[in-house]
């Protein structure tokens, strides 16, 4: 979890789905979960996997790097699948598509959403007190890993980390989360303090960080609507099954053709100047 | 290591509502205690907990995704009700990363939850029966790091065994146990294996499979824990001491 690097990409993109409101992004998210959850269909499972990978193409993000991001819980779906295994491919096959497939969709809203847009677009739904410590912990998050890195690096360089020193590693490292955690409470009792001073009466004023545009919102909400459809009739419709392998063919013809587009895109006009 | 990472869309849907259910009502519970308390003072140490079991979660110890949870120091430095909100937060911005899915965050909550409020009474337990606390406090939140992951794992392994789970197609079992009493037969033979026999888990290999990685990943946060714990205490005693006595 390099959380820095998503924070990054998420501030710096300016993509489509950069521009879409938060709230049209949490529609979309939810419409791709429903879609996921309630599918048994192991091609409709691949071609949103692909179609989300064609999202992550169009919004011009490191490709390779979003994709190792989002497959970390396919690590638990392997096991998972081990455990149930009957001989069945397919059902491990779906148990797999099923975890990458809500991951990326999650991963592709925090890479392309700020967090105080997350936590604000979901605030309606939470008690305050949870929410400003989402906002607490974000702010403090950033700070920590500083810490941490800096930390880290000062055991490296006084040989507090080497390699095949295991135990001694371990007690190193160790000492440094318990120096962040004693840093950690200095930090708390400064934050209640300018919080204090700034007014702080037991209730934070939240800024609303719900911005974005319409036009790229409502696109997104309605790929993620026609996808849950597509679930929904190939859960629920008889005879829609025959189709998962036209779906699955569209969705990678949708991922070579946001290749080509993008990598156009960005070489154009360098074939003509050399 | 106890973390639930089951994807979204495997576990029933009354087990998830059950989760979400059950961890608002503790959230509640423990929102009005911390109201009574001083919510203005502990807010920014929930968030620095919280930012801290994050930061935790994000260092690989060993490849494998092997990490520490944190949460039973959690639970020692806040408190049951405190570490509890800490633990929801923390579960709710990873599901964001795709790390554990964002539908069993309620269930995730309580499995966490439970490592950090059993870790915290286990401690507690420990350094009363330890009489030289200066020299037992690593050992003991050691000790009820080790206990508490085993617990949590447990529990863990007995949510995969009433949801009688198995990948993936809850939902379509459902529908094909009922479509198989009332309408026909003519179901394929794969999909047959793909569904029914698919409702079962099996919770031995399961079970054995969890313990056999857990083994590594609750020693070594243990060890972990005792260290930090040790640590804090050299340094800070009043941190853990105003909590516990």
């Amino acid at each position: 979890m390099d959380i820095g690097l998503i924070d990054y990409f998420a501030n710096r993109g300016n993509s489509f789905f950069h521009r879409a409101s938060p709230i049209h992004k949490m529609a979309f998210v939810v419409f791709l979960l429903s879609s996921i959850v309630i599918t048994d269909d192991l091609m409709l499972l691949i071609s949103i996997y692909l179609m989300l990978s064609t999202l992550v193409i169009l919004a011009k993000l490191p490709f390779a790097k979003i994709i190792s991001i989002a497959s970390y819980p396919a690590v638990f779906a392997l096991l998972f699948a081990v455990a149930s295994w009957n001989g069945s491919w397919t059902r491990s096959g779906i148990i797999v598509f099923k975890a990458l497939s809500a991951a990326l969709t999650m991963v592709l809203l925090i890479v392309t959403t700020p967090y105080p847009s997350v936590f604000a677009a979901i605030s309606p739904f939470l008690p305050r007190m949870l929410v400003e410590g989402l906002f607490l912990t974000y702010r403090s998050l950033f700070i920590l890993l500083e810490l941490m890195r800096n930390l880290i690096s000062a055991l490296r360089l006084r040989g507090g980390l080497s390699p095949r020193r295991y135990i001694n590693n371990i007690a190193n490292f160790s000492s440094g989360i318990g120096l962040l955690l004693v840093r950690g409470f200095n930090l708390s009792e400064r934050f209640y303090g300018v919080m204090k001073i700034r007014g702080y009466d037991g209730k934070m004023k939240q800024e609303l960080y719900i911005k974005g545009s319409g036009r790229e919102g409502l696109i997104t909400v309605a790929v993620g609507f026609l996808i849950l459809l597509t679930s929904l009739a190939m859960r629920f419709g008889s005879g829609f099954d025959r189709y998962s392998v036209h779906i699955l063919s569209i969705s990678v013809l949708f991922v070579l053709a946001a290749f080509s587009f993008c990598s156009f895109y960005r070489n154009r006009g360098a074939s003509w100047k050399s | 290591m106890s973390h639930m990472h089951i994807p979204d869309g495997l576990l029933p849907l009354w087990l998830v509502l059950a989760g979400w259910i059950t961890t608002s009502v503790i959230l509640y519970f423990s929102m009005r205690k911390v109201k009574k308390d001083s919510l203005q003072h502990k807010l920014p140490l929930i968030g620095i907990v919280s930012a801290i079991m994050i930061v935790g979660m994000t260092l690989e110890i060993i490849p494998m995704a092997y990490h520490v949870n944190l949460s039973v120091i959690a639970g020692i430095v806040l408190g049951p009700s405190l570490a509890f909100i800490a633990v929801f937060i923390v579960d709710l911005i990873i599901a964001m990363f795709g790390h554990g899915g964002i539908t069993v965050v309620g269930l995730n909550s309580l499995i966490v939850g439970a490592e950090a409020v059993i870790g915290y009474y286990l401690f507690r337990a420990f350094l009363g029966v330890l009489s030289n606390r200066k020299l037992s406090a690593g050992l003991a939140s050691s000790l009820s790091t080790l206990f508490a992951l085993v617990i949590s794992s447990a529990f863990m392994v007995g949510i995969v065994y009433v949801s009688q789970t198995n990948p993936g197609i809850t939902l379509k079992s459902d529908k094909q146990t009922l479509a198989e009493k009332t309408l026909s037969q003519e179901l394929s033979t794969e999909n047959e294996r793909n569904s029914v026999q698919a409702q079962k888990v099996d919770m031995q290999r399961f079970a054995k499979t969890v313990s056999l990685l857990g083994i590594f990943g609750w020693t070594l946060e243990s060890v972990i824990t005792g260290l930090v714990i040790g640590y804090v205490f050299r340094v800070r005693p009043d941190l853990i001491l105003s909590k516990i006595t």
